[in-house]
């Protein structure tokens, strides 16, 4: 299963963190900060995949991949594909960008629990649940439209990204 | 997408506050994105937390506020600070009828909170009635909080309607809602067990992606049962097929390739249910095929269902079709530029070399490539394969890379774990001893403090018992060899402490054997050792007991010891010092340089270390000591399980079962005290779980005491103790119905060379008794199959298992104290080595492993019949071995074996505490002697109780004595691992 996806600037900073085992905040900062450690020890052009069992236990692995200023992390064990993750993390971002329309760090900061329901939507429980982005995004939009429509005072002013589709 | 904008560019768009957060937030984020220093930034969100503080309980802030503020305060705490006093606004916000709060509301407690916290039980009743929502979405959001938030004991309330939603209109419901029952099947099997046949059921819903979701479910399931789910695999292998066949609607396309996770997913799960399995493999053989012929080498995802299919070609029956498809695949991973493919190959190679370990050198160039890779990940791949494909004709290139590159990481974790794969393998495939002695020396060198000491005293062993080979003059050249290498290591600085103890306890044992070196000069070497790290007291306490051997091996050849000045005031220093094991070890030594030749000989004997060593573990070497104290009137003791009315136990069985029960946590009630229980009641004792044994008063067990007939006095005798040590007995109250164990196992023990009396070792070396007796036997049938099983799948050469087998039946037959089954090891190890596969008990290393740091000390009163006429100060391991026959000239006798035992055995360092509690006692003993008469008993307890139980404690000094040495207690499950 997955145990966390990770969303971090690269500077360390935690943009998005969901574990899918609770881990304490005090527990959650030191993984942030040891992962961070190890992704800034990386090379460049070197594979996508880190083992991960001192900080997480047996055979857990994470993969990472830099998009502009965030790293994005995945974590989790040997029933997953590391490549597959890859992918998956690639189609994450993809559908970001479509949703934000040229997503950038301070869209994944101002508007993180908008970011967590698109995470949602991918994983649920630590399993993948939907892998294709256009599905996600059509479920996501819905979802906005019943909060717009619930939300009659429209507090949110709307988004650029938001409007554009 | 790939290209993001830059920090700067994200704060001018930021300043125009563009984002639909207040301009306070967007500040918030900015100043923090400014700071400088923790500090800084601390006092920002310290402030920001007060903010929040006052305006969430402002009962007048409008509810869109509220929930910005929500958000403020996740975005507070996944900044690592505490955020608690806002969790109970996130709880209000989910019972909130708007959509967005309450979604809000959810999101922030599943960030907030874990599933045991008390808050939860608010939400239970809106998650249950969200779940009953029109509005599939507020469906899918109760049910996300479901998954994360729902414990084993609010499972009940929320699993009706979970499983109704399985049967859901929306596609998106039934899928969420299997995912949630996955969920529950994670957290606490048995609330669902009943509902497992969902899965199944699910597994043919209408739309492909609520199967997909199934998958993850079903493959836990088969993990922890795969044969209740055989019925399957041409279930699994039919969607296979008309996933691959592109049947599935064009929505599930991904990348042009029909759903590969779910592809990977059911690969994942035919691969487990084809494990082992001939028939079900063949009818994935045709399938897997196509699949790979099919695959698209261009993107990543078809990169990884075809790694998947090695996976599963790899694990299911051989087919060599597949095989040889497999490892063209490998090699196009392995030639191509990216690394992640590079890793994929060298991963799927390590799977495949099980099977076929030819392949593997196919690839030799490509794996050298990768090694040499400044990819660290792909690295530790590498090596990884390395260690799956060592063989005794590669052992020395592999480990030396290894070694060369745990000399140049940092990473403790993986350097402890890359040291003991280099021990393992040496210890498995090491061509010669010499070879050997060195890896292990530079393993040490470098990593000495990461191993488990457990390795450091194998490496003694090791030594001190060549490598089984019957040619002594081989055994002596290795030892040689290595007083040698250690003389020339033993300058340098900054040695780790283990690997100093190794050197000191050889020197001590074998640096003057051979001749070469004169008894001066090594003594002067380990003086210098214990004047280099003065801080170190172990190191000192190994020094010092290896210059008592050097100097008592010196006055046994009839030389005289000439103690160097700097010896001298080493040892004078130590005298005085402040660990009172040090202090003893000194007095010891001084002692030993005071006695005459045949003394010595008996306290010190050559090369003593080997010897096997039995234990009493009814400690009937004080039958006459306690016969003695009931005759002066002292009261019996009465075992525990007389005292609650189980008169008999005096079979094994129900002695096991009887332990077995001690240690687990009992939930019956306890029986009230019977105090009017009849003493013989011996089939109760059938029975003995139920029973819970109750203390009666101690008239009573008098009564009882006489009235059964409990053959051993020593029971008796000690009983008498319980009255002071009522917290212990229970601890001590056990062995004394072993009471028959120890004398069979006398029986057939070999006896200690220098022993004038039968019974030599008794209290410390006790595992070996009983090993020996009876527990060693059923290990060796349980567990070798396991090993062989390891040894056939880890390397399917025929020459590589056979290495195997035959070095740890090298390592074995000393360590083995049964004498019988010693000549029976040996017999075996010159013969076929498959034999010696079921006849070796690996688990005698294991066994030897567990480290304990205590050793534990069985009987001190030979001071009280001694003390006046020696004032030696004795070491903490002095058994009686004169039976207890209570005179004295025997005593004298046994105490120089005794001497001899501790001396070559008591390196234990840690048992500093427990050598000064028995010295204090031996002058307690001394001060009570007319008082209770028997007080050996709450020392002994007192040692006891500082090991989990006595039994382990016991059995594991039994391993320290015979190794010579006291675990020194890090890493006890290293070693473990390594054996597997």
């Amino acid at each position: 299963m997955i145990r966390g996806v990770i969303v971090m600037n690269d500077r360390g900073k935690p943009r998005l963190v969901k574990f899918y085992e609770f881990q304490p905040a005090e527990k959650q900062q030191e993984l942030i900060r040891s992962i961070y450690r190890v992704l800034c020890s990386r090379a460049e052009n070197v594979s996508n995949f880190v083992k991960v069992d001192s900080l997480f236990g047996q055979d857990v692995r994470l993969v990472y991949k830099t998009f502009a200023t965030l790293y994005f992390v995945f974590i989790f064990d040997s029933s997953e594909n590391e490549l597959a993750m890859l992918d998956l993390m690639q189609v994450f971002v993809e559908t970001l960008d479509k949703v934000f329309s040229n997503v950038c760090e301070l869209d994944v900061v101002f508007n993180f629990n908008k970011v967590h329901t698109i995470l949602e939507e991918f994983i649920l429980g630590g399993q993948v649940l939907e892998t294709n982005s256009s599905e996600v995004v059509k479920t996501v939009e819905e979802i906005l439209k019943m909060e717009r429509a619930a939300n009659s005072i429209k507090v949110v002013p709307s988004i650029p990204g938001w409007q554009g589709r | 997408m790939e290209q993001l904008k830059t920090i700067g560019r994200e704060l001018a768009m930021g300043s125009q506050g563009g984002f639909g957060q207040s301009k306070e937030f967007l500040d918030l984020i900015k100043s923090i994105g400014e700071t400088r220093s923790k500090n800084e930034e601390d006092r920002i969100v310290l402030r920001e937390i007060e903010t929040l503080k006052t305006r969430l309980a402002n009962p007048n802030t409008p509810k869109f506020k509220l929930k910005e503020y929500l958000i403020r305060l996740l975005y507070v705490e996944m900044l690592g600070h505490d955020a608690s006093f806002g969790y109970i606004y996130a709880v209000k916000m989910t019972h909130d009828e708007n959509l967005l709060f309450k979604r809000t509301g959810y999101l922030a407690v599943t960030l907030f909170l874990n599933e045991d916290h008390d808050l939860i039980i608010l939400i239970v009743n809106t998650i249950q009635k969200d779940l009953r929502s029109d509005n599939y979405l507020v469906v899918c959001a109760a049910l996300n909080a479901v998954c994360r938030l729902i414990n084993e004991e609010t499972i009940p309330a929320v699993l009706p309607q979970v499983v109704e939603l399985l049967g859901h209109q929306k596609e998106a419901v039934r899928k969420k809602a299997v995912m949630a029952l996955h969920r529950f099947y994670q957290r606490a099997p048995g609330s669902v067990s009943h509902l497992i046949s969902n899965f199944r059921k699910r597994l043919s819903d209408s739309d492909p992606g609520v199967m997909g979701a199934t998958l993850c479910p079903l493959f836990d399931l088969i993990t922890t049962d795969v044969n209740a789910y055989k019925d399957l695999v041409i279930s699994f292998v039919n969607i296979l097929k008309q996933v691959a066949e592109r049947r599935l609607p064009k929505s599930f396309d991904y990348r042009q390739m029909p759903a590969p996770f779910i592809q990977i997913k059911l690969l994942k799960i035919l691969g487990l249910l084809g494990n082992g399995d001939k028939k079900a493999s063949e009818h994935m053989y045709t399938i897997v095929g196509d699949i790979m012929k099919k695959f698209d080498s261009t993107s990543n995802i078809g990169n990884a269902v075809l790694y998947e299919c090695i996976c599963c070609i790899s694990s299911i029956h051989p087919n060599p079709k597949l095989l040889e498809a497999a490892a063209d695949a490998i090699s196009k991973f392995l030639k191509s530029d990216s690394h992640n493919m590079k890793y994929l190959g060298i991963d799927a190679l390590g799977r495949l070399t099980k099977i076929s370990p030819e392949i593997a050198e196919q690839h030799q160039l490509a794996v050298i490539d990768c090694l040499e890779d400044p990819d660290d990940t792909l690295k530790r791949k590498t090596f990884e394969l390395l260690y799956k494909m060592t063989k005794s004709s590669n052992v020395e290139v592999i480990v030396n890379r290894m070694i060369d590159y745990m000399i140049n990481i940092n990473d403790n974790h993986y350097k402890t774990e890359i040291a003991s794969r280099c021990i393992e393998l040496a210890e498995q495939f090491a061509p010669s001893n010499q070879w050997f002695i060195q890896t292990m020396n530079k393993v040490f060198e470098h990593a000495g403090d990461l191993v488990n000491a457990k390795v450091a005293h194998n490496l003694m062993r090791l030594i001190a018992e060549g490598f089984g080979e019957d040619d002594d003059t081989a055994d002596s050249q290795l030892r040689s060899s290595a007083v040698e290498s250690y003389l020339h290591i033993i300058g340098e600085p900054k040695l780790p402490s283990a690997f100093l103890q190794v050197i000191c306890w050889i020197l001590g044992e074998y640096g003057t054997a051979d001749g070469k070196y004169s008894a001066s000069y090594i003594s002067g070497r380990l003086c210098d050792v214990a004047e280099a790290h003065s801080t170190d007291d172990i190191v000192k306490a190994y020094a010092v007991t290896a210059l008592g051997k050097i100097y008592s091996f010196e006055i046994a050849a009839g030389r005289k010891a000439e103690v160097l000045p700097e010896c001298e005031s080493l040892i004078e220093e130590l005298l005085a010092s402040h660990s009172t094991d040090l202090q003893q070890r000194a007095y010891e030594v001084q002692a030993i340089v005071g006695l005459d030749a045949h003394a010595v000989e008996n306290i010190m004997p050559m090369d003593a270390s080997c010897e096997d060593i039995e234990i009493d573990k009814s400690l009937s070497f004080l039958d006459g000591y306690i016969q003695q104290a009931i005759e002066k009137g002292a009261q019996p003791y009465v075992s525990e399980s007389e005292r609650s009315g189980m008169s008999n136990i005096s079979n094994f069985k129900s002695q096991e079962q009887h332990e077995s029960l001690m240690h687990s946590l009992r939930f019956e009630a306890y029986e009230l005290p019977k105090s009017s229980m009849a003493p013989h009641v011996p089939p109760v004792l059938a029975s003995s779980t139920e029973l819970v044994p109750v203390p009666n008063p101690y008239n009573h067990t008098e009564v009882h005491y006489s009235a059964t007939p409990m053959p051993s006095v020593s029971n008796a005798g000690s009983s008498e103790l319980k009255l002071r040590l009522d917290g212990v007995q229970k601890k001590w109250g056990r062995p004394s119905y072993s009471s028959p164990v120890p004398s069979t196992s006398n029986n057939d023990a070999p006896k200690i060379q220098n022993g004038t009396t039968q019974r030599d070792s008794v209290g410390s070396a006790n595992s070996k008794a009983r090993d020996v007796s009876y527990d060693s036997r059923k290990p060796q049938v349980e567990i070798s199959p396991e090993k062989q099983k390891l040894a056939a799948s880890l390397f399917g050469g025929p020459s590589k298992s056979d290495r195997r087998q035959s070095s740890s039946s090298q390592k074995v037959p000393k360590n083995n104290s049964h004498s019988a089954n010693k000549s029976h090891v040996e017999k075996t190890a010159t013969s076929d080595t498959v034999a010696v596969k079921t006849s070796q008990p690996p688990q005698d290393l294991l066994d030897l492993g567990e480290p304990t740091g205590t050793s534990i000390p069985p009987s001190l009163d030979p001071f009280k019949q001694l003390e006046g006429l020696l004032d030696l100060t004795q070491d903490s391991t002095t058994l009686n071995t004169g039976g207890g026959s209570g005179t004295d000239a025997p005593d004298i006798m046994s105490l120089y074996a005794d001497m001899s035992l501790s001396g070559q055995g008591n390196e234990n360092p840690l048992s500093t505490g427990n050598d000064s509690a028995s010295l204090l006692s031996g002058f307690s003993d001394a001060a009570n002697r007319n008082g209770h008469g028997v007080n050996t008993v709450p020392q002994l307890t007192q040692q006891l109780s500082k090991g989990q139980n006595h039994k382990d404690s016991l059995e594991k000094d039994a391993l320290v004595r015979q190794m010579g040495v006291t675990p020194s207690g890090q890493n006890p499950n290293l070693f473990k691992d390594l054996l597997g």
